[in-house]
This record gives C-alpha cells, structure tokens and sequence, in this order.
C-alpha cells in the first residue's frame, strides 16, 4: 500500500514564499492531477518532493520513510520518481542504455537478460522497439519524452509525478501517454500530474490539487473543483497565464501575474 | 626570522577561522533561509578577521551580508597579515622601507590598470559569448609582436603609436576571422557542448599562434624601446626636497616613488582605452548592442538586434583589446612567442575574481591582483623564491575565489544565451 | 566475419605488433625507435585515462599533468631522501626499524652540491664503504606515487563537485600551476628547475627468461610501459562497460536527470577523478623512473595541450581511439622532427610540426568533432544500427498493417 504524507511543507526562496504550509496525503493507486496558474509553486513542489531542493520546515514520508531530507537518488531508491518539465534524457546514449541507468542505479546488472527484456518490453509498449541502438538525441521530442517515461518504469517507483507530460505532444503520442498512465496505475502506482491541459486531467484523475501562489487551495474532486469559487477567481484572475502551456515556470520571481 | 612561528600561527588561526567561518555560515543561513549568495564568502572572511567574537555574533543575529562588512572584513584580514608579518621580520624591505612600499603599491596599481584592460577584454567575450578565450594570452603576445615588427622590421622608423594602431586592427581581424571560421557551429546547438568546444578550439588556436609566431619570429627575445621620453621636470624647481622629477626613462614622485616610464605610458594608454571602451559601450548603438545582448540574448534578438553579428564584434573586441595590452606592453618587458601565458592565467584570475562576464569586475580585480603580486614579488624573503611564485598567488586567489563566491565579486548568477549556461 | 568483430581483431594485431615488435625490428635508430614507442605509451596511458574523465564523465580538465608530475615527484622525492642503513649516521634523521635505520637525507638544495654533501654522504664518507646504504626499491615509489595522486584526485574530485564547465577547466589549471610554481620555488627539496635524478626502473639490470638486459637497455621499460597501457585501458574497458561508465555518462549528460533516477552523482564523479588521476599518476612514476630525471618542466601546459590535443583529435568519447591516436600523433611528431630547406630557407620543423598539428587539432574540432578515429570504429560497431532501425520499424508496420487487416 503506497503512502505519502506531506505535512506543512514550506519552502522560501529568499524573501519569496514558494510553499506555504503545504499538506496532503495520498493513499493507494491514486491518480492525482496538481494543477494552478504560472508561478504557484508547482514545480518547486516536485523538487521539494523529489529531494533537489530541501524544504525550510515540514516533513515527507514515502512508505513510512522520511525523504524530505534525503538526496535525490536516495530518494529515487525510496520509490519516488519524476520526470522534468524540459525533457531531460541522456542525449548521447543510445535509447537502451537510457533505459539501464535508472535498473543499475538499483544495483541490478544490465548484463542480466532479466534486465535487458524487461527494457525491450517498455521500449515495445512505448512504440520505439525500432529505435533500441539510436542515440536518444536522434529522437523526436516527443519521442524522448516517452523514453523519460520509459526510464520511470525501468525504475519502478511507486509514485510517479510527471511534469506537463502532454506538452508539446503530437496527438499519435499523447494517445500512447494516455495508455501509459493508466497502465501503469492499474500496476497499483500512485501518479501526480502536472498539467496545463485541463482536458487531460479531468479524464485522468479522480483527485485535484490546486496551487495557488504556494498555497494548497483546493482538494477535492475535479466536479468540485471545477465550481470552487476560490479556484475560478485563482484562474480568473489571471486569465494571460492559463495559456502558457508547457511555458517554463520561474518559480524564484516574485508573482505579479 | 627569528619570529616567523607567530606569522605562521597568525596564518594557521585566520584560515581556521575562516574555514570555519565559510562552511558554518552557509549552514546557518541555510537553516534560517537567508540569502546564501554572499554567505560563504562573508561568513569566511568575517570568521578570518575576527574569529570566535565575529561569528558568533554573525550566527546569532544572521543580518544581511553586505558589501560594507565584506570590504571592511576583509581589510582586517589584511591588516592582521600585515601586523603578524611586520612582527616576524621586522627587518623585511617591505616593511622597514617606507618608501619602497610607496612604490610597491603604486607600481602595483599602475600594473593593475594593464592587467584590467587585458582582463576586460577576456570579460566582454565571456559575457557575449559564453566562452572562457583560452587563446587570450596568444593575442596579447601577437600584440606586442606585431608592434615589433611594424616599428622595427617592416617600416623602420614609424611611429610607436602606428605600430599599436596596426597591431589592434590586425589583431581585431583575427579575432573577427577566427570566430567567423570556428565559432559560429556554437551559435545553432551544432555542437552537443558549447562551452567545452569553446574551451579546447580557442585552446587549439592558442597552441597554434604561439608556434606559429615561434616559426615565424624564432624563440630569442626581442625588446622594443620606449615609446616616448619624459620631458626632463623637477618641480618645484632647484628646492632640495621636490615632488617629482623625472629622467628620460623614469619619473620620481615626492623622493620616494619610482615609476618606470613604459608602464607610465602603457598605464596611460591603457586609461585612454579604457574610456574609449567605456564611452563605445554607452554611447554608441552598437555597444548599446552588445551590452543588450549580453543582458539577455533573446530578448535582444527580438529587438532587430542580430547576435551573431554582435558575437563577431565581441570576439574581436576582446582580442583587439588583448592584442593592445601586449602592445603597450611590449616596450617594458622583453617578448617571447610564450610569453602570453602568464598575462592570460593572470587574466583567468582577475575575471574570476570581479565576476565572469562583469566589466568593472574585471577592473577591480586587476588592480587587486596587480597589489597581490606587488605584495608578494616585495616582501617574500626570498627574492628567487618570490618570483617562481608569482604565477601561482593568482592561482592562490583564483582557488579561494571559486570555492568562497564562483560566481566572483561582482557576477552575475549566469551569462546570457543558450551557452551562457554552466 | 561480422563487421562488428573487426576492431576487436584490429585490436589483437596491434597488441600483437607492439609485443613483437622489439624483437623483430631491426632497422636504424633501434634505441630511438623504441624511446618514441615508451613515450608513446605514456602519453596513451594519459590520454585514454583524461578521455575518461572529459569525454565520458564530461569533466574538462586541465589539471592532468599535474596528476602525472604529482606521482613523478613522489617517487623522486621517495627514492631521493628515503634510505635504509644498518648502521645509524648520527648526523641525519632516522628511526629504528627492526634491526636497521630508516634514514631520512637532509635537502640541500642545488648550489651547495659541492660545498657540503649530505648528511649521508659525509656518514659514508666516514664510513668508508664499510657500511652498504640501500635506497628505497623503485617500486614502492611507483605505489606510493600512484596513491598520493589518487588522494588528491580524491580531493579536486571534492573540490570541484559544485563547479562546471569553464569553472572546471580554470580551476585545474590553477591547480597545476600551483604545482608546478611550488616544485620550482622550494629549491631546497625538490631542485627546482635543475630537476630531481631517480634511480631507473631496473637499477641493477634485470635477467628475463636468461637474458640479461642492462639499465639502459630499452626492451624491459618498454614493456613495463606497454603493459601499464594495457591494465590501463583493461581497467578503462572494465569500468566503462560496468555500471561506472553507464553512470558517469550519464552524469555528463544531464546531472539532475541521473540524480531523479538514483544514480549517487558524487559519488561517480568523485570516483572518476580518483580513477583517472591515480591513473596519471602511475604513469608518471613509471615515466621518471624510465628518464631518471624530472623536472618541472615535464608539468607545462604544453604537455597538457599534447594530451588535451591527443584525445581530441583521435576522439574523446573513447578511451581506446585517444590511446592509438597519442601513440600515432606522437610517432607522426617525431617523424616531422627533420629540418629541409626549400630554395635556401630551412624550415625549423621543430616548431612548424607543432604548428600543423594545431591547425589539425582545430580542424578536427571544427568539421570532425568526434575525432578522427571514432568515427571509424564506430562505422564498424554502429555501422549497422540506422539499417537496423530502418528495417525494424518497417518490420513494426507490416506488423501492424497485419494486425489492423486482421481485426
């Protein structure tokens, strides 16, 4: 049974309150869509979560281990994983041994065939089969954007936050995204999804955070959130930001929006 | 030296303390959520200056690090190395010989001035391009190569100033040649690593000018004479004590100072420059330009300004301007196809200290690392020791520097562009 | 035969001409020959090990030859002033070992040779060859030399965990013109500029398979430094074919995407400095034992930009490609010595050799930038894989289009 429980959850940048007392809980299988305007802290909230950046106070445990003062891979190797807003995979290596760092980093040997079938089936179940000798920087964007999936399932966390996974992805793609998503929730994986697509998450999740300059201001399901008027004036009042889809946010300015 | 023990315990107690200070502080201001860009720097030099009873204070209270209470602290760290360094040879030259100190210091900002210049050159690619030049030194020595060769070999008989003027307008082709040729693949994301193809292809241009000129020129040193003679002054006239006098070659300030009439003059020229860099990149659109660009390279682009030209520009700028250090140089020391070496780790030093990619920056730190080796070449006991080490108190600096504040004194977190990043 | 074999079999040839090659060559300049192979080894040794550092793990240094001359001068500085005596001097410092004396000579710098000897030279004298003083076996200066640089690529590693890129590269070069400033400065200990002598490899000769060979004889460093190349780039291949590789090209690429995945970041580029430094350093023990003199010389960049040039103009992205290039550059350099004249001019070629090759070394960067070498290797190990892709996705779509028809 996957566990997070984040409890009061601050995170200052210099004078700039990025998190204010942030917490939530998730239980299970749970798809959970986190979603607010440019600059609520969303992402700095995934950093927080994943271990690159240490909260100020508050606390996250994972499955009954603390990690919010972990380092990143430990808290990778704790079973939480991530992928990036910009894609980020690993551009001259081939697509395979993309796929073999994060089971190495586990301390299993790529040399098992274990190891290489399990890579061949995600690269199967992604459509990139083809593509298993080509350097990752050969690829598409939105084929390195399915190899960083790829590389999550390699690593088999039990919660999965994706940053704006549907940005700037052909609809062919996002049809593979899609199914990725839900297998791998029925695999019994928690899921957070950053998303600027509003569509997508309210067909995905059953669960939405909404942010909002650092605070959490709404949890509830995606009907209620949808009529919570506090959540419509956060949008509505700042109209120019819902479309900056899959913009990068600069979450150390101060919010003037 | 019968008391260099208290020197060495001075040393060993402010590195500890500020070692201490470096570490601790940025611990402290982590926990407390403070502003952490100066914490180290000026947790160290604060726990260098006053140890225990200025850390505890500083831990206690956490206020804001500010420019004052670097500048100050780091005055009182000079001072303590100076008293303890006075206390253990009190014999030294440097601090019995009050007018040789006179003199160390001025000949130390005097060459500062220079140092800058060079500097700045390196600074003004760095903040446009993204790249550290490690073909720098070569330009400097062209520069004064050039100026050789145009005054003494080809038209024997011109004027220096001609020979300076060639050397900057060959140099800054170079430079303008060069970047068009091996520079441009940066601009496009053709190359996976910008700034390392920065590094090793400048670096390969330097290795090939240095045996080029060493093919051409051959490695004896060749040596230029003064530009101009000094008018014969003494002032005020006939009075025993007078405030300056000067010979052809040199000048006297108030019986104590000497200053060397090239370096005068290469310090002078220098200034000039200087204000005619400074006046280029203020005033006129194309600096306006090249300072827009290296402030944010995209929003510049939007603007109708074209970045690639400004690369250009830039590059061959700060090759001019290293080519021009080397030119006025070039009439005070004797030259060498390698002689580019260490002017360019000096300048490595000085544009990290000021801050890569900051012009004033860069002319703040030469005139500290000008003092720096003044310092060192005057008061070191051994003067054959003193001058091996000269190349490595920059590097000393450039050390402590990049593990104190990397991004230098006056830095910004990053330069501008796509390969502005690091 | 597979394609793919072929730089495996090329491999074995080279391998198997170098071994044979002492035995079978016997044209002019043997000594001469063989030196360039020895030097030619030793700058493979560096190059392949600095390929690992920059071109796998991403870490520009500059530092490299400090490592080598860090190890150099720790075997001569041990072999220099470490003896062992049964009888006690008196006048140096020495400790008591067992039966004998750990005998610790007093520096005395260059000029002062002829005035005073040292402390263990007026003992002997005393002595007058009653007494036999054993100098420390070479080989212990070659581990400890090999140990002091993998501690200090321990501590650079630390160092510059926090710094990238143009950092990187000004901060190892300050750190090697640190060292080389002090080993020029502090005359008294390690002779400046005039250099410190070693004892060579095999001070009394050696006897292999009942043929003795002298100490200036090239055969026995010429395969010590060949089989050093050969553990190096055996390890080299171990370690890049192990998670260590996969890991630290990975760092290189994209340091918080491998940190996201569970890789521990330090700790991999910590370990590549150590590796590759204590690799530098071993081959510059074996290099001064095998010229018997170093100095600081030997630390210059312009041995940093042979190494640097080496790696890149072979390839920088594998350890094998920038091993046959340094040995390849280095005879080609070599070869270009020879001064001629054209129409009464002599060209110096001792200078424009070095000017080509940094016209080369631009070049390759410029239009080749993965080296002239890898491309090679890789038309014959990657050759295959565009036709592969090519042919699997239309494999994929038949499947497919078979799959649609069907339902």
């Amino acid at each position: 049974m996957i566990e997070l429980s984040v409890s009061r959850l601050n995170k200052r940048f210099g004078g700039n309150h990025v998190l204010k007392d942030i917490s939530f809980d998730i239980r299970g299988a749970e798809m959970v869509g986190l979603i607010g305007p440019n600059g609520a802290g969303k992402t700095t909230l995934t950093n927080v979560l994943d271990g690159a950046v240490k909260p100020n106070s508050g606390t996250v445990y994972l499955n009954g281990t603390r990690i919010d003062q972990l380092p990143s891979f430990e808290v990778a190797k704790a079973g939480l994983g991530r992928t990036f807003q910009v894609t980020r995979s690993f551009r001259r290596m081939t697509v395979l041994e993309n796929l073999y760092v994060p089971a190495m980093a586990q301390g299993r040997s790529h040399k098992s065939n274990e190891v290489k079938e399990e890579a061949l089936e995600v690269l199967d179940f992604l459509t990139m089969a083809h593509l298993r000798n080509e350097y990752a920087r050969a690829l598409s964007g939105g084929q390195q954007k399915l190899l960083e999936l790829g590389r999550l399932l390699m690593l088999d966390p039990d919660l999965i936050i994706l940053d704006e996974p549907f940005a700037g992805v052909h609809p062919k793609l996002m049809e593979v995204i899609y199914e990725y998503i839900r297998r791998v929730n029925e695999r019994g994986k928690a899921m957070i999804i950053i998303s600027h697509q509003m569509d997508s998450i309210f067909a995905l999740c059953k669960r939405l955070l909404v942010l909002n300059y650092g605070d959490l201001i709404a949890d509830d399901t995606p009907e209620k959130v949808k009529n919570d008027p506090v959540v419509i004036e956060a949008y509505l009042g700042t109209t120019e930001d819902r479309s900056g889809t899959g913009q990068h946010d600069d979450e150390t300015r101060p919010a003037d929006g | 030296m019968q008391y260099s023990s208290i020197f060495w315990w001075t040393i060993l107690w402010v590195v500890f303390w500020g070692v201490t200070g470096g570490i601790g502080t940025r611990r402290v201001y982590l926990r407390k959520d403070l502003d952490t860009s100066n914490a180290t720097l000026g947790g160290s030099l604060i726990g260098a200056a006053f140890g225990p009873f200025g850390l505890a204070p500083l831990w206690w209270k956490s206020p804001e690090i500010g420019r004052v209470m670097i500048t100050l602290s780091s005055l009182v760290v000079i001072g303590i190395i100076a008293v303890a360094f006075a206390n253990a040879d009190p014999e030294n030259n440097c601090v019995s010989n009050g007018s040789f100190v006179a003199s160390q210091i001025t000949n130390g900002l005097i060459i500062g001035i220079i140092y800058g210049l060079m500097a700045m050159g390196l600074t003004l690619i760095f903040s446009i391009l993204g790249i550290v030049s490690f073909a720098h030194g070569a330009f400097y020595m062209i520069g004064g190569m050039l100026v050789y060769y145009i005054i003494n070999v080809w038209f024997p008989g011109t004027h220096p100033l001609i020979g300076v003027l060639g050397s900057c307008l060959i140099t800054f082709s170079m430079g303008a040649l060069f970047e068009r040729l091996f520079l441009t693949p940066m601009y496009d994301g053709r190359v996976e690593r910008p700034v390392e193809y920065g590094i090793l292809v400048t670096f390969g241009l330097s290795f090939t000018l240095t045996y080029l000129v060493a093919a051409l020129a051959g490695f004896n040193p060749v040596k230029v004479k003064r530009f101009f003679d000094f008018p014969r002054i003494r002032l005020p006239d006939s009075s025993d004590p007078w405030l300056i006098k000067t010979s052809r070659g040199n000048m006297e300030l108030f019986d104590t100072v000497s200053i060397s009439n090239p370096r005068f003059v290469a310090a002078i020229l220098s200034i000039l420059v200087l204000i005619g860099l400074l006046l280029f990149l203020h005033r006129t659109w194309t600096g306006k330009g090249l300072r827009a660009v290296s402030q944010d390279r995209d929003a510049a682009a939007i603007t109708g300004i074209n970045p690639n030209r400004m690369n250009m520009l830039a590059f061959a700028l700060g090759c001019m301007i290293a080519g021009l250090s080397g030119a006025v140089l070039v009439q005070a020391f004797s030259w060498l196809p390698v002689v580019g070496l260490i002017p360019e780790m000096r300048s490595f030093v000085i544009v990290v200290l000021g801050g890569l990619g900051s012009l004033p920056g860069a002319f703040v730190g030469g005139t500290l690392v000008g003092l720096v080796e003044a310092a060192g070449t005057g008061c070191v006991p051994n003067p054959q020791k003193a001058s091996s080490y000269i190349p490595a108190y920059g590097m000393i600096i450039l050390t402590i520097m990049l593990l104190l504040r990397p991004m230098g004194l006056f830095g910004r977190k990053f330069a501008s562009g796509a390969h502005g990043k690091f | 035969m597979k394609r793919q074999n072929v730089p495996q079999l090329l491999g074995a040839l080279i391998v198997a001409f170098f071994v044979a090659f002492p035995f079978v060559y016997s044209g002019g300049n043997y000594d001469y020959i063989m030196h360039i192979c020895i030097i030619g080894f030793f700058y493979a040794i560096l190059a392949s090990s600095w390929s690992m550092l920059a071109g796998y793990a991403g870490q520009f240094s500059f530092g490299h030859m400090a490592f080598m001359g860090l190890g150099a001068y720790t075997t001569a500085l041990f072999c220099h002033y470490f003896f062992i005596s049964p009888e006690p001097t008196g006048i140096c410092t020495e400790f008591a070992i067992g039966g004998h004396y750990l005998i610790v000579k007093n520096p005395i710098g260059v000029t002062s040779t002829t005035l005073t000897q040292d402390c263990l030279a007026q003992a002997m004298d005393k002595w007058n060859g009653t007494v036999e003083v054993t100098p420390m076996p070479v080989w212990l200066g070659v581990i400890l030399g090999t140990i002091v640089g993998g501690i200090f690529g321990l501590l650079i590693g630390l160092l510059v965990l926090r710094l990238r890129a143009a950092y990187l590269a000004l901060f190892t070069l300050g750190f090697s013109e640190i060292l080389r400033a002090t080993i020029s400065a502090e005359i008294q200990i390690t002779r400046g500029q005039a250099g410190l002598e070693l004892p060579s490899l095999f001070e009394n000769g050696i006897t292999i398979a009942g043929h003795f060979f002298s100490k200036t004889d090239k055969i026995p460093p010429y395969f010590v430094m060949l089989f050093l190349l050969l553990g190096c780039l055996a390890v080299l291949y171990w370690l890049s074919q192990s998670r260590f590789g996969l890991f630290v090209r990975a760092l290189r690429e994209d340091q918080d995407a491998a940190a996201a995945l569970g890789v521990n970041t330090t700790r991999y580029k910590v370990l590549v400095f150590v590796v590759t430094s204590s690799m530098a350093a071993l081959a510059g023990t074996v290099y001064a034992h095998y010229v018997t003199i170093i100095t600081p010389n030997n630390l210059m960049i312009l041995q940093m930009s042979l190494v640097v040039a080496m790696a890149v103009i072979a390839g920088v992205e594998s350890f094998i490609a920038a091993a046959i290039g340094a040995i390849l550059i280095e005879f080609i350099l070599e070869m270009l010595r020879t001064n001629f004249s054209i129409g009464g001019v002599t060209v110096d070629m001792t200078l424009w050799r070095l000017v080509f090759f940094g016209i080369v070394l631009m070049l390759t960067l410029r239009f080749a930038r993965n080296g002239l070498l890898v491309p090679i290797i890789d038309f014959f190990t990657r050759g295959h894989v565009a036709a592969e892709t090519v042919a699997r996705r239309s494999d994929e779509a038949a499947d497919t289009e078979r799959r649609e028809t069907q339902s």
